[in-house]
Order: structure tokens, then C-alpha cells, then sequence
């Protein structure tokens, strides 16, 4: 088998004047979570579109599983849409069926079965959707796309809208499913899930594709250029630093950006100084911070000059 | 095919479990032979309080005459010959005299009394009437009641007028009516079909009695059986479409059906709820007719070009309705996309009175050719006792047939296009455009 579950290549779309995206080339490993950040509007949901074939692509070409989405169901992706709808008069057995029977012709029943157990859901297995809370329902509909075992799931946003608790169930399930050997691949906005799940990340900002790889060779590229740093003094002890490019606040917590040419040590010398410094620390930037160099409001402004 | 049948039978059930779908069944039918039905209804549930009415009589002649007819239909017709039960209101007509103030005087008295409810009209006929040629300027007969349009006391009385008034004339012309008592006699037309000659025996058969029954009424039934399960099977594809749109379903199903499928799924779910509804009322009134001895009137050679129509026509108006459906974002845009929509229901539905009534007129021929306007209009003027050319119902078919597949295939591109696409009010025109282009 392909050792690249999807392989997109060149691909464009583009709706009326508006370029959705722009020749986006990229290559899902097997058996990987691969995520997918970049803001809103940047081409995440098109994509995904895309790849489960709802939309054609303008040019390009996308194979999954090694043949092209073209023409061909989609019966080997599960497929989690990033607005959620349900029949509401349905019952949440029979919905599932339904939708499990769309996709394989095996008979799914015991599957559901099992699902609506491990997710909690068992007691309303028939009971109409219209009685469950949104949770509930967005459980309901991980379960539509994960029913059949695809060897391959595309979620788009899984995680929005969910408690902490349910989102733990729904993050343990997509672990296990990739450990089985499933490959996953999902979007999202919440930089610390692609931190600590996603095997490869891919940001698409303006439908172009500004950073694909590992965590760690994403964070290799920018160096050790980031100093964490906890004082006294707080954010007014750190003005006017030679040096450094930028100041995030977290309140507690600041983070600088450090110009290539720039010795920490002189920083901290500086900072001390001036405060009580209680924790410095030299590292590689966050994924956050990554993201807002790249799509922050000033990044936006020199997208635009 | 799995995926659509699953899509067809999800659509049937979803339709046919409802409470909505048997109340839809009992109430449509209802609705279209309402004003027929209702008359029924309350022909047993006439006012039976008797009506008093005026007679001013100026030609001193008639009067008598009239409260003589009163009285005799009084005796035979107010109370049920068995039961003796009142079914139906009196006539007491009190003749008064005109020599007591001017007519204009007399008339506002007794409109007065009409008012305070002792009389229920007043009638004034002038001195000419029974020589209206000769004396045109006062030969007027007037009913004067609160509602003198629509009164039963007037038909009535003016059918006694009139038979007094001929026999009136004969006598002053010194003919005695009594030597002529067939004088008034009247003799219906009887509309019968054409003969035919029994190819093996030679013998001629006896024409076929039409009654009204057969010749409008069955046309009629089956024209708007038609048109029922039209809306039934086809109109509410665009609401179902708009709101699986609108509440995200449809995305879910694209993720595992191509679009096509899923129209035509929903489409066929329309055919197979419609096939149900015509199935139960060609059943019920299979035993209506049966248990009333009847069976003839069933025009069972219809039958079969009923459902084959029935299903093309589902599948055209059900793309469209699909269609159009997917181009909507929510209510507010399927109501101003309803009317061009049911148009293809509601146009063949107006023609359908004069189609019936000249069925082999070249409009009827040329409307009932038209594949959007045939399931109606050439299903109508099949029933038609007498007949029409045996190629049109067949030219008529392979039009549909050729005109679904046409709009089963342009709705499909459209609604690909459509089912996606947020925020964008529906136009006509590019909606065709999505349909060429695809």
C-alpha cells in the first residue's frame, strides 16, 4: 500500500472571484493524526470538501488510498462535517443505521451498538435527536463517522462545542481508532490539541500552505528564539529590551521574540536589573505563537502591503 | 442503487409514519370535494321554520292560484310521508289587498313588518305580467327580502307564476288548457355513446347510456387524484430539501452519496408515498363502488396510465421541486420560489374544465402533448367515454419519459450546486445557468 493515504497535488478552487485555495500540495501519512490549523476562512473546510469529493477542485489532483477521489464514493472516509445536522424526528439507532448503511453494506447494528456504550449514549439509543443536548448529538455524529471502521476519518473542528469531558471521550476514541491503524486526519483551532495529538501539522493561511511537518521540525525552523519569562514587575519591566522583536503577555507569563542575532543573556542581564526575575527560560516558539506570527493582525498587515 | 433505496425507503418511512400523512389522507379529498360534500351535508339540515310571504297581487288573477299551489305543496311535501318529521319549511302566502294606500306606501309597510320578522318576503306583481308585450311598462314581478339573490321561496314561486301565467294566456286566447294537458310537457336530451359492431357476431351492440357521472365526474376524479397526489409526492420536496439544507443534513449524506443519488432518492421517496396515497383511494373506492353495486362505473382501463403517469410526473415536478430546493438557504426563499414551482401543478389544473369539456379540440390535444401538463390533462381526457386517438396517450408517455430523464438530470446538476452553497438568494436565471453548466 501507498505509504500516503491522501495526496493532493496542486490542487485549486476557487468560488466566483474568490480563491479558496491556492495550489495546495500536501501528503497525508498512513496510520498518522494529521492537523489541520490555519484562521477561519483560510480553506481548512474546502479542503476537506474537497478530499470527501462534495466539491471538484478547479485543477489539481487528489488521490486517496492511492486512486483518485473523482467520480468514486467516498466509502472509505469517515467524515465528521464542521456544521453538524441530524434528522431530528429520527431515532439515534436508527439514524446511525441509516447512516452506516450508506456507507458499507455490511450490516452495522452491533457497531452502533457498541459505539453508543463506549460514548455514554446507550440509554438513548431510542430516543429522538430532537430530546439530546447539543453533546449528545455531536456524539451522535463522531459515531456516524467512525461506525463503519474507515481506514481513513476526516473531522472537521471535533473538538468545538464540546465539555472538557466529552472532549476527553471523543480524544481518547480518535486515539485508539489511529492506533488500530487508522489515519486521521482533523482540523482545528485549539493550537494545544495539534500540540499534543496531531503526529503532522499543516497550516493553510489565505488557501496557501505556510507549514507542513512535525511539531518538531516546524519548531526546528524557528529556532530557539523565544524566552518564557515570569518577574515581579510583570509586563513594565520589559520595555524598550535591545533585541527583542516581540512581547506576548499572558499576564502572568510573557513571551519575547528574540531577533536571530540577539544573546539571551544579555536580555536576562538587563531584566534583572530592572526586577526580580522569577523563572527564565529559553525555548523553541509554541504553536501559538508560531500561528500568530503567521496570521496575527500584524502578519495580516504585511500579507497586504 | 443500495444507497438510493436506502435514501427512498428513509424518505418513505419519514413520510408515511407521520401522523400528518393519514390526517393528509382523510382531509385532501375533503378539501377538493369540500363545497360538493358540504352541500351534501347540509341539504338534511335545511331551517324547517315556515315562511310567510306577502302576495300583492295587481293583476287580481294570480293570487288565488298561487295560495292554492302553497297549500297543495304544503299537504304533500312539508312532513316525511312515514315519519311523519318536519323536513321542510311551510310556505304561507297572505295575499293582500292593493287597493289599500299606493303601491310605494304599501311597500315600505310591509318591508317594515319583513324587518320585525313577521314576514319572511313580500311579492308585488304588476297588473301587465300576464300580457308582459302589451304592457311592458308594468309587467314586473318583484321579490322583496332581506337576501332576494340566492332564495329558495323565489324559485319556487317563480316556477308557479310562470305555469299560471301560461294557463292565464291559453284562457284569454280562449283555449281551454284542460285539451291539452301535455301542453307544458318537457322532454330531456339523452346523451348516449356511439355504436359499434361486434367484429365476429356482426351484431350491433346498444349504445352506451352516458350519464354525467361518467362523462365529467370520473374525468374530474381522476384529474385531480392526479393533481393530489402531485402535491402529495412532488410539493414537498422543496421544503425537505430547503430544511435538510438549511439544518446541515445534507452535508452528512454527501459524505457518503454522490448528489445525484441523494435527489433521486428523495425524489423516488416522493414516488413511493404518492403510489401508497393513490393505492389506498383506488382501493377504497373499489369497495364503494362494488358494495354500491357500481363496479361499472370504475374506469379500470385508465387505471394502468394513472400510475405510469402518476410516476413521471412525480419524477419531473419532484427534480424541480428538489432543485429548486437545494438553491434555497430557508423559509423566507422557498416562499417566493412556492408559486413558479407549482405552476407546472396549478396551470394544467385550470385547463382542465375546458379541456374536459372540448376533449378533442386542438388546444386540449396540444396541451395534453405538453410532457409537464400530460399527467393531468391527457389522464383526463382518457376517461372521457368516447375516446380519443389511441397514439396520443403513448406520444404523450415517451414525451414525459424523455422530459424526466431531462429534468431529473439538469435538477441533479442544480442541486449539486445548490445544496452547498450558503447565503445566496435563489434567481431563476442562475439556477438555469447552474443547469446548462452544470
Amino acid at each position: 500500500m501507498n505509504d500516503h493515504v491522501i495526496a493532493m497535488h496542486h490542487v485549486t478552487k476557487t468560488f466566483g472571484q474568490q480563491v479558496a485555495v491556492d495550489d495546495l500540495s500536501l501528503l497525508v501519512p498512513a496510520q498518522s493524526i494529521y492537523g489541520f490549523i490555519g484562521p477561519n476562512g483560510s480553506g481548512k473546510t474546502t479542503t476537506m470538501r474537497m478530499i470527501m469529493n462534495i466539491l471538484y477542485p478547479d485543477r489539481g489532483a487528489i488521490s486517496v488510498f492511492g486512486r483518485s477521489v473523482f467520480g468514486r464514493p467516498p466509502d472509505e472516509i469517515g467524515y465528521l462535517p464542521e456544521e453538524r445536522g441530524l434528522y431530528k424526528k429520527m431515532k439515534v439507532r436508527e439514524l446511525l443505521a441509516f447512516l452506516g448503511g450508506l456507507k458499507s453494506n455490511r450490516n452495522v447494528a452491533r457497531e452502533v451498538d457498541d459505539w453508543l456504550a463506549r460514548l455514554q449514549l446507550a440509554a438513548c439509543a431510542n430516543q429522538k435527536l430532537e430530546t439530546l443536548s447539543k453533546g449528545m448529538s455531536q456524539k451522535v455524529q463522531f459515531i456516524a463517522a467512525v461506525v463503519t471502521r474507515p481506514p481513513l476519518l476526516v473531522l472537521d473542528e471535533p473538538f468545538t462545542g464540546l465539555d472538557p469531558v466529552n472532549a476527553d471521550v471523543i480524544r481518547q476514541a480518535i486515539l485508539e481508532l489511529r492506533a488500530q491503524g487508522t489515519t486521521v486526519m482533523l482540523s482545528t483551532h485549539d493550537m494545544a490539541v495539534a500540540e499534543n495529538m496531531c503526529d503532522y501539522i499543516c497550516m493553510i493561511f489565505r488557501g496557501r500552505k505556510v507549514l507542513d511537518g512535525t511539531l518538531d521540525s516546524i519548531q526546528s525552523a524557528y529556532g530557539h528564539d523565544t524566552v518564557r519569562l515570569r518577574c515581579e514587575a510583570g509586563l513594565s519591566a520589559l520595555h524598550d529590551l535591545p533585541g527583542v522583536m516581540m512581547v506576548q503577555d499572558f499576564g502572568q507569563l510573557q513571551e519575547l521574540q528574540l531577533a536571530r542575532d540577539c544573546d539571551p543573556q544579555m536580555i536576562l542581564k538587563t531584566i534583572i536589573a530592572r526586577t526580580a526575575v522569577q523563572s527564565f527560560e529559553l525555548a523553541r516558539p509554541s504553536l501559538h505563537a508560531i500561528f500568530v506570527r503567521i496570521a496575527g493582525p500584524e502578519a495580516q498587515e504585511v500579507g497586504r502591503a | 442503487m443500495r444507497k438510493i433505496l436506502l435514501i427512498v425507503k428513509r424518505e418513505y418511512l419519514a413520510a408515511v409514519r407521520t401522523v400528518g400523512f393519514a390526517i393528509g389522507l382523510v382531509v385532501a379529498p375533503l378539501l377538493f370535494g369540500g363545497g360538493f360534500i358540504a352541500v351534501k351535508l347540509l341539504e338534511g339540515q335545511v331551517d324547517t321554520a315556515d315562511k310567510r310571504v306577502a302576495v300583492v297581487d295587481y293583476t287580481g288573477r294570480l293570487s288565488a292560484a298561487l295560495v292554492e299551489a302553497a297549500a297543495r305543496r304544503n299537504a304533500g311535501e312539508v312532513y316525511e310521508a312515514g315519519t311523519k318529521n318536519k323536513i321542510k319549511p311551510a310556505y304561507l302566502l297572505e295575499p293582500v289587498s292593493p287597493l289599500a294606500a299606493d303601491p310605494a306606501l304599501l311597500r315600505l309597510q310591509l318591508s317594515e313588518r319583513v324587518r320585525r320578522r313577521e314576514l319572511h318576503a313580500f311579492l308585488e306583481i304588476e297588473a301587465g305580467v300576464v300580457h308582459p308585450r302589451r304592457d311592458s311598462a308594468q309587467a314586473r314581478i318583484a321579490y322583496y327580502a332581506p337576501n332576494a339573490a340566492i332564495n329558495e321561496v323565489r324559485s319556487w314561486l317563480r316556477a308557479q307564476i310562470n305555469e299560471e301565467l301560461r294557463r292565464l294566456r291559453l284562457a284569454d286566447a280562449g283555449i281551454d288548457p284542460v285539451t291539452i294537458p301535455d301542453l307544458f310537457d318537457w322532454m330531456p336530451v339523452e346523451g348516449l355513446g356511439l355504436l359499434s359492431q361486434d367484429q365476429a357476431t356482426g351484431e350491433v351492440g346498444e349504445a352506451q347510456r352516458v350519464s354525467e357521472a361518467q362523462s365529467i365526474g370520473i374525468p374530474l376524479i381522476m384529474g385531480f387524484l392526479m393533481v393530489l397526489m402531485m402535491m402529495m409526492g412532488a410539493a414537498p420536496l422543496l421544503n425537505a430539501v430547503t430544511e435538510e439544507k438549511s439544518q446541515r443534513i445534507a452535508e452528512v449524506l454527501l459524505g457518503a452519496v454522490k448528489p445525484f443519488e441523494f435527489m433521486l432518492g428523495k425524489v423516488l421517496g416522493g414516488v413511493s408515498v404518492s403510489l401508497t396515497g393513490s393505492v389506498v383511494y383506488l382501493l377504497i373506492s373499489l369497495v364503494a363502488t362494488i358494495s354500491a353495486g357500481a363496479a361499472g362505473v370504475m374506469p379500470f382501463a385508465v387505471v394502468p396510465w394513472f400510475f405510469v403517469y402518476m410516476i413521471l410526473a412525480i419524477l419531473m415536478v419532484g427534480a424541480i421541486m428538489a432543485a429548486l430546493g437545494a438553491a434555497c438557504n430557508d423559509a423566507r426563499d422557498v416562499q417566493s420560489l412556492t408559486f413558479p414551482a407549482i405552476v407546472p401543478i396549478l396551470l394544467p389544473t385550470f385547463i382542465m374544465i375546458p379541456v374536459l369539456g372540448e376533449p378533442n379540440s386542438t388546444f386540449a390535444v396540444l396541451a395534453s402533448l405538453f410532457p409537464l401538463f400530460s399527467p393531468i390533462l391527457m389522464l383526463v381526457r382518457l376517461s372521457v367515454p368516447g375516446g380519443i386517438p389511441a397514439w396520443q396517450p403513448w406520444a404523450a408517455l415517451i414525451g414525459m419519459i424523455a422530459f424526466a430523464l431531462l429534468l431529473v438530470w439538469a435538477g441533479g446538476r442544480v442541486f449539486r450546486v445548490g445544496i452547498l452553497l450558503q447565503g445566496q438568494p435563489p434567481r431563476l436565471r442562475e439556477i438555469m445557468r447552474w443547469a446548462v453548466r452544470g
